[in-house]
């Protein structure tokens, strides 16, 4: 019976073929899908043929300061835009770049002479351009050699202007880096006043005084000192050095029991009251209070 | 049963495979997200001249391998002989720009014989 069966079967299977054509057909379209997700999930085969334009925007930062370097040897105009250009970006290739400068003199490449002679390069090619950025304010005063020589060996027809500082070296061993040519304007130093010192309760930033620095239109100013005093201690910071977060952020970590002072040497007088940290309530859950304290340029 | 299975899987599989080359081959996503040791061999040797350049500008090794090793290209005097070698074999860059490989494959100990002709073109000091 059995067999009988089994040979019905066969002989069905036979009649109607070894294939569905229709299950075939929507499986095929079903199975293209699937592949085409996949790609778009995985991303870019590594192949070794990507152009600048397709760069992380990191990378894409740094191609653009190697831009900067090689017109500061050459001095070839044309050659440097047209390679900032072909790095497609989102603006003007002249503001691209001096966004790529500030970024990265905010992320600690100005530690060494080499970053700064390359965020020098880019100051000096935008800033012939017209154009400004933050990178210039981030540089540190002296270095004027380095910005020399960058004018001097890549000075074209165009006309290239020197960036000038705009405020006292980041770094105490900045200054003893370079040898002073010639002697920098002091620029006025800014001025701030704490305010609006508000508490919040953030379970995913528990005890953490976020502090922002922004001029009188509201706008983040990076690179400013930021004392927090605790107990016979003290910190200094940089507004700017987090990019993700913008130019005015900074921030400090507190510990609980300990007040907390904070002011910006020389720029502005400290908070009214000094900070410290608690319980607080986010929802049902309980966390330690933060802070957020904005100085505004007066 | 066995019919539909077969028609199926053997649709899937094709159909994948189509939409693999489809995503990868035919239409790459232009998404913005690359890296630089994915860059093609020309603009990975454009980015190694610009750095070179900026060498001769500062003389800051230490920056300038820092920059080269966003290339990811294991060691970067390797990289940095390796290129200058073949830029020199097959003429691809001008003059000036393979002076100035030598210039910084020499300062990072790695001047070969086949860099040696332009190293010697101006006293040492290309």
């Amino acid at each position: 019976m059995t067999s009988q069966v089994s040979g019905i079967s066969k002989n069905d299977e036979r009649a109607l073929g070894y294939f569905s054509y229709s299950v075939f057909a929507l499986s095929l379209v079903a199975g293209i899908a699937l592949g085409l997700s996949l790609t778009r999930m995985q991303g870019p085969l590594r192949r070794g043929n990507a152009e600048p334009w397709q760069l992380n925007a990191d990378d894409r930062s740094h191609y653009a300061i190697a831009i900067a370097l090689e017109y500061a040897h050459s001095g070839d105009l044309a050659t440097a835009l047209n390679k900032l250009i072909a790095l497609r970006p989102a603006q003007d290739p002249i503001d691209a770049l001096a966004d790529a400068a500030c970024s990265l003199a905010g992320s600690g490449y100005l530690r060494s002479g080499g970053g700064i002679t390359a965020v020098r390069s880019a100051v000096a090619l935008y800033s012939a351009q017209g154009r400004s950025g933050c990178a210039e304010r981030l540089l540190p005063l002296d270095a004027t050699d380095t910005a020399s020589a960058v004018a001097d060996e890549g000075e074209s027809d165009a006309e290239i202007a020197r960036p000038q500082p705009t405020k006292p070296p980041l770094l105490a061993g900045d200054e003893e880096q370079s040898v002073q040519r010639v002697a920098a304007t002091p620029v006025p130093l800014r001025r701030f006043e704490a305010r609006a010192a508000r508490s919040f309760c953030d379970t995913a930033n528990p005890a953490l005084i976020e502090l922002h620095v922004v001029d009188y239109l509201g706008r983040g100013i990076p690179g400013q000192r930021i004392r927090v005093r605790f107990g016979d201690q003290e910190d200094v910071f940089l507004s700017g050095l987090k990019v993700d977060r913008g130019d005015s952020y900074a921030d400090f970590q507190m510990e609980e029991g300990i007040d907390y002072a904070i002011d910006m040497p020389g720029a502005a007088e400290a908070l009214g009251a000094s900070l410290s940290t608690g319980a607080c309530y986010s929802g049902s859950r309980r966390t330690l209070k933060s802070w957020r304290v904005t100085f505004v340029e007066t | 049963m066995l019919r539909f299975a077969r028609s199926l899987v053997l649709g899937l599989l094709l159909g994948a495979i189509f939409g693999l080359y489809l995503g990868w081959i035919q239409f790459p996503s232009q998404t913005r997200n690359r890296n630089m040791r994915d860059m093609s061999q020309r603009y990975r040797d454009d980015y190694t001249v610009m750095i070179a350049a900026g060498y001769a500008l500062a003389r800051d090794l230490e920056g300038a391998i820092e920059r080269l090793q966003r290339l990811e290209t294991g060691d970067v005097g390797d990289h940095v002989q390796d290129r200058t070698e073949r830029v020199i074999r097959t003429s691809a860059r001008s003059l000036d720009d393979i002076r100035l490989l030598v210039r910084l494959a020499n300062d990072m100990g790695r001047l070969t014989p086949a860099m040696e002709p332009f190293w010697d073109l101006s006293g040492g000091d290309p």
